[in-house]
């Protein structure tokens, strides 16, 4: 049960795998750091008895946002409103203020159906495509009557066809459709190795006060040129001076560690959630301190 | 038709093509196909691992290349329509069932069988936490009303002896089979085997208003069994039985 005032600080991204060493280890100093906690409501929709029981223990001590996997806000196929129904129904029977989703897709309407591929696709940037995601967006947001959170995702690919880069359809996205910004800093970095772009120029033209949280995460590396996006390793400097950037730009806001493969054991994974809580604790300290210097002119 | 669309999605069309089957569809002009190879791959090993997780047996009793051709026309031929990852074994049983006779050619009779058996695991284990009726007498007269079965059972019906299946025991000819699964007090998939008589006892209890003695007496008389009463003797005590083992939850009223 919570509210949005309640996501703060550092979280964690729940696996099933992790819960019971949450469970065993709850009210104890080493997760003093886990402020909140992110489900794919994917995972935790009519998943049986045993996933609602473990659910029910953990909306009961956490906070919990969702971020969603496969709405598909940029797929050829209808929005499926059904299923955001069922998320829609999730969200109030847990009480859950914060829902996010994806800029891509992951449905071509093949042969009529949905046609799920259950992976995140990438939209090509083009002035159409803003207006049919943006107006998407807004019919989520209606169904769900609560604004969303739209993620940065990381790519491979770049579409020959796109007529403005990946900043600018962004901040067009956001604004035609009146959403908030899901930052994951990761995927920034990943994208600016893959395509060539600055990571930190790139922050800075993102519309902070629509920041709603944020992701970190670790990733591999194919090739120096190019990173994929696994949640199966440690993150990296680069991503964690990007987090600091992004917080001295914009102030702290809620930022919570996603891991997902290769997942090592919960006190391993705490020592990147205390070093968010570490850089938000450093980031305020300063803010605070440069207030004291000017009240004190 | 696609030429109505706007070049967005047209592009996205070919992509999405492209991911459904690499090795016949073209390549996108003016895309790195290192890098497209990168979708290539996550979107097939995604579902792959999915679909294997859930059908350990079936896999290897096809055999790696055939179950990795089996997988790929899944994805080639096959629209999903859940966007629930759990759901996605159900999807690949619903591509088997419909799968064109070519292909099912190329398949041993009992697959299908086989993969729904791998899969019911899976739909038991995530029954929703269905709540008890109100109406019903933990410890009630067995015989003398209707029992009522754990909200999870099914009841199974095969041609084949699924359960035995493995790489070394891969069926010559058809063996009808009767399986009962449902999901324990605390949450354990269980799976017991039944025979044919049985099997129709609880078929009936579950869909005619019937008491267990008056259903064990129209199966004493189908069977035209000299001694009915040693059919209801013997049909009580398995009843007792599935009760002990929490398939019965109870009786009605």
């Amino acid at each position: 049960m919570a509210t949005i005032s309640q996501i703060q600080g550092s979280g964690l991204g729940l696996k099933r795998e992790l819960i019971p060493q949450i469970q065993s280890l709850y009210g104890q100093q080493p997760l003093a750091n886990i402020n909140f906690v992110e489900i794919a409501p994917e995972n935790w929709i009519s998943a049986g008895s045993k996933a609602t029981k473990q659910l029910d223990w953990i909306v009961e001590r956490y906070p919990v946002v969702c971020h969603g996997l496969c709405l598909s806000l940029g797929g050829l196929s209808p929005l499926n409103v059904a299923f955001l129904q069922q998320v829609k129904t999730f969200l109030h029977q847990y009480q859950i203020p914060i829902y996010t989703e994806h800029l891509s897709y992951c449905t071509d309407g093949f042969k009529g159906e949905q046609g799920y591929l259950y992976d995140l696709l990438p939209i090509p940037f083009t002035e159409e495509a803003v207006h049919y995601v943006a107006q998407r967006i807004r019919q989520t947001q209606d169904i769900l009557g609560q604004r969303i959170g739209v993620e940065n995702a990381s790519f491979y690919v770049a579409a020959p066809i796109s007529e403005m880069s990946e900043l600018e359809f962004i901040n067009a996205v956001i604004t035609e459709a009146d959403c908030l910004l899901h930052l994951d800093i990761n995927n920034i970095y990943v994208n600016s190795v893959n395509f060539g772009f600055d990571p930190h120029a790139f922050l800075h033209g993102i519309p902070g006060d629509r920041i709603i949280y944020s992701h970190m995460a670790g990733h591999y590396e194919q090739t120096p040129n190019l990173l994929v996006d696994t949640h199966g390793e440690n993150v990296i400097d680069p991503v964690w001076a990007l987090l600091e950037d992004a917080y001295q730009l914009f102030g702290t806001f809620p930022t919570l560690l996603e891991r997902d493969n290769n997942i090592p054991p919960l006190l391993e994974i705490m020592h990147e959630i205390n070093k968010i809580a570490a850089y938000q604790d450093k980031v305020e300290r300063r803010f605070i301190a440069s207030e004291q210097l000017a009240a004190m002119d | 038709m696609t030429t109505e669309l706007p070049g967005f999605q047209r592009y996205q069309l070919a992509f999405t093509a492209r991911l459904r089957d690499p090795h016949n569809q073209p390549s996108l002009a003016g895309v790195s196909g290192k890098r497209m190879a990168v979708y290539e791959e996550i979107v097939f090993n995604n579902l792959f691992e999915s679909v294997s997780a859930c059908f350990p047996v079936a896999s290897k009793v096809l055999g790696k290349r055939k179950w990795l051709k089996l997988n790929q026309a899944f994805i080639r031929d096959y629209s999903a329509s859940s966007p629930l990852f759990r759901k996605i074994p159900e999807q690949f049983l619903q591509f088997l069932n419909n799968t064109d006779p070519e292909l099912q050619a190329l398949l041993p009779p009992y697959l299908n069988s086989l993969c729904h058996y791998e899969w019911i695991e899976l739909f038991v284990a995530s029954s929703p936490d269905s709540a008890k009726p109100n109406d019903i007498e933990p410890e009630g007269d067995l015989g003398n009303s209707k029992p009522v079965f754990a909200p999870t059972m099914q009841l199974l019906n095969y041609d084949y002896a699924v359960h035995k299946i493995s790489p070394q025991h891969k069926p010559k000819q058809p063996e009808s089979t009767q399986l009962l699964v449902f999901l324990s007090a605390d949450d354990q998939v269980k799976f017991i085997q039944l025979n044919p008589v049985t099997y129709r006892l609880i078929s009936l209890l579950q869909n005619a208003p019937l008491t267990s003695i008056q259903a064990l007496t129209l199966v004493a008389k189908e069977l035209q069994h000299p001694q009915p009463e040693s059919i209801i003797e013997f049909g009580l005590s398995i009843l007792e039985d599935l009760q002990s083992q929490g398939v019965i939850i109870g009786t009605h009223y």
